[in-house]
């Protein structure tokens, strides 16, 4: 056993944050101010987009790059729909089998295609779903969902431009669209199987909970360096006993969570599907518990800077505690979970 | 990047599998703790025969007795006794082992290193004092030159296993007129040194596997003392930094003992359909899964070469949640049951999981140690 990253994939992290710090969101004005259309064709020229891509039916890269990925946009608030589009939508398709054009098109970044989801967020929604989202949708002309009247498993693509607008999401980094009106769907590829979805399922929770870890580190390191700043009674407030154990703790949090979506992502590839879907499981279930309290403690510990509209902490808990939620929350995943050690109930 | 075993660890754990199935020893468990001289002689039967098939010592150089292999290898022999519910492996070996061989002389290695790895002499460490718990550096106990001896003199507190011992590793103020961390000095003391009364302490589970030890005019020779006169601290921490890390994988299998046995529980007691129980199961699942995790990284960076540092402090942490989460779902699974005397395997593990965010460094001290590591600023 070696639970540690590879040269390679040390590389693969260095260079993907260098490019999230490049593209970073620090602080609440950069949201009007960043080139969205810039940060998504620098994901693409990177290959960050092609990572799920197959070459002689092998994706480029595993579930630990993707991880990589995504800690490193998410640490830096990248404004840019790698997840669904770059990632999630690529992975279904290459799945189904579909065209390769259009996964062609996704991974180079000249096409983008949201993610289609239930009004709870918590699954992949069926394309006749009139209250359904699109979610990390950020110039997306396609979503990607399900269309069970083609049969179970079957994809089905929809076209944004009409039935669908776009919605004040709490999330400021990602857009999300909502089901207004009727849609036409387009199946795409052959229908997946259980075993697949399954897989599917495994990384798209280790992509989101990848994510996760790195919204909440980013929010954490921020509010760590400011205890060394900020000057209170005449002393710096990271002297206090009390301020420390509240950082400590989110260290520990976070930690905890790098640790488990560590294990998960690799599992992604490596295990068969049931045991890839349960470590999936195990770190959404953690990082979708600590998602709130950690992006409370950042607010809590910026004081009142950290309440405003201009400071930067409100938008991590934004893009956190929507992640927290996307593809189910911690009750979600602690009910399968509970499914697998005691049996459905 | 894998969290399979390698090949070779494969076979080692396949092997180990197969000595601890004809291994064991019947009935163990029924030895009451406080049967001191029947329980002792079953950890030193337990030793012995983990020494003889070769599974003691597994991390240490070649030339001390040990095996010369990865720590890895260490946390698949927690792993495995953990699994086989085995008697527990002897804990203290690694570390005092660490400091005799660290610290000793030629001489002290020759003569303490064997009978440590074999059993024959069962060892214990007195740290801790009745005012020097958490500020450790505080201790009082005092230890004057007098000739060739040092006369002892002070209490020790929480000295597990000091029931069993026959020798202590000791710390000492040996000089009181520098700063306190660099006035400790430590000594290797035969518990059967006139003026030495080690006294059980039974902790809220009835267990009294910790002690107080009082030394009245203890004469210790100075040939024992361990390091440079006022090294103690320095030694202590290098110790106890290697008691905590691989012996987790240890308490994880034991977490997975008992999570077992609470699935036993919920559906026994029909309870498989209650939401918030199997909530709180499946947290308490995950809480061990990324205490799993963890334990796996800090493997794998000690394995690459970097010593285990204060990033322990998160494993600990994460530990002393996973466990005590466990035992509190377990009592109240057990319910009433737990308190009316019908069960009382859950009352016992809750009580025996509350000082683990006390003992090896609270939760509190843990956490000050991590403050420190994130260089925040002092007061």
């Amino acid at each position: 056993m070696l639970a540690l990253l590879n040269p390679e994939q040390q590389m693969f992290e260095e260079t993907a944050n260098r490019l999230a710090r490049d593209l970073a969101v620090v602080n609440t004005a950069d949201l009007k101010t960043v080139d969205r259309a810039n940060a998504y064709r620098q994901l693409a020229e990177n290959g960050l987009l092609a990572l799920r891509m197959r070459i002689e039916g092998k994706p480029l890269a595993s579930g630990v790059e993707v991880s990589l990925a995504a800690q490193a946009l998410g640490g830096a608030l990248v404004p840019a729909p790698f997840s669904a589009s770059g990632v999630l939508a690529v992975e279904l398709l290459a799945l189904a089998g579909a065209d390769e054009a259009l996964i062609q098109e996704l991974s180079e970044g000249t096409k983008r295609c949201g993610l289609l989801l239930k009004r709870d967020l918590s699954a992949l929604a069926d394309v006749a779903d009139a209250e359904s989202v699109v979610w990390d949708a950020e110039g997306a002309e396609l979503a990607i969902g399900l269309d069970r009247s083609k049969g179970e498993g079957q994809l089905a693509l929809v076209k944004l431009d009409s039935g669908f607008e776009a919605v004040e999401a709490a999330d400021l980094t990602r857009a999300m669209m909502k089901r207004t009106g009727a849609v036409s769907a387009e199946p795409v590829g052959s229908p997946l199987s259980d075993a697949d979805m399954r897989k599917w399922l495994a990384l798209a929770l280790v992509t989101v909970s990848a994510d996760l870890v790195g919204v909440l580190n980013g929010a954490y390191a921020g509010v760590l360096a400011y205890t060394k700043e900020r000057v209170q009674y005449g002393v710096k407030i990271g002297s206090f006993q009390a301020v420390q154990h509240l950082c400590a703790e989110m260290l520990v949090d976070i930690e905890g969570g790098r640790d488990i979506v560590s294990y998960a992502a690799w599992a992604v590839d490596e295990l068969d599907p049931d045991a890839a879907l349960l470590a999936a499981r195990e770190a959404k279930a953690f990082l979708s518990g600590i998602a709130r309290p950690v992006s409370e403690t950042v607010m809590q510990v910026y004081g009142g800077i950290g309440q405003t509209w201009e400071h930067i902490a409100h938008i991590y808990a934004r893009r956190a505690q929507t992640d927290a939620l996307v593809f189910g929350g911690a009750d979600v995943q602690r009910d399968a979970i509970a499914d697998a050690l005691l049996g459905g109930h | 990047m894998d969290y399979r075993d390698t090949p070779e660890e494969a076979a080692f754990r396949q092997s180990l599998r197969g000595w601890l199935a004809n291994n064991t020893i019947e009935g163990w468990k029924d030895i009451p703790e406080d049967d001191i001289s029947r329980y002792k002689a079953m950890r030193k039967q337990w030793q012995r025969m983990l020494y003889d098939a070769g599974y003691l010592a597994l991390t240490w150089p070649v030339e001390y007795g040990g095996r010369g292999q990865s720590p890895t290898y260490e946390a698949i022999l927690n792993e495995e006794v953990g699994r086989a519910s085995a008697p527990p492996l002897p804990g203290m070996i690694n570390y005092l082992g660490r400091a005799i061989f660290t610290y000793g002389t030629h001489e002290q290695k020759l003569r303490f290193l064997p009978t440590l790895l074999n059993g024959d002499v069962q060892w214990c460490q007195g740290f801790s004092e009745p005012s020097a718990g958490s500020d450790l550096a505080s201790l009082r106990t005092r230890a004057v030159l007098d000739g060739d001896h040092y006369v002892v003199n002070g209490q020790k507190m929480w000295t597990s296993g000091a029931i069993y011992a026959d020798w202590c590793l000791l710390l000492v103020r040996t000089n009181t007129e520098v700063p306190k961390h660099k006035g400790i000095s430590c000594l290797l003391m035969p518990m059967d040194s006139p003026g030495v009364t080690a006294r059980p302490i039974y902790l809220h589970s009835g267990s009294p596997e910790t002690a107080e030890v009082f030394l009245d005019d203890v004469r210790v020779p100075a040939e024992n003392r361990i390091g440079a006169e006022g090294d103690g601290w320095r030694l202590a921490m290098t110790t106890v930094s290697f008691e905590r890390g691989a012996a987790d994988v240890g308490f994880i299998a034991n977490l997975g003992h008992q999570l077992e046995a609470l699935k036993r529980e919920i559906n026994e007691r029909g309870l498989a359909d209650d939401v918030a129980i199997r909530r709180r199961l499946a947290q308490a699942y995950v809480d061990t899964r990324v205490l799993t995790a963890n334990v796996a990284r800090q493997l794998s960076m000690r394995v690459s070469g970097r010593d285990p540092g204060p990033e322990g402090s998160v494993g600990k942490l994460l530990w002393s949640r996973a466990a005590q989460g466990m035992a509190q779902l377990g009592l109240d699974v057990a319910g009433a049951d737990a308190l009316t005397g019908r069960e009382s395997d859950w009352l016992s593990d809750y009580f025996t999981t509350r000082p683990t965010s006390v003992y090896g460094g609270s939760s509190q001290i843990q956490k000050n140690i991590l403050a420190r590591m994130l260089d925040m600023p002092r007061e």
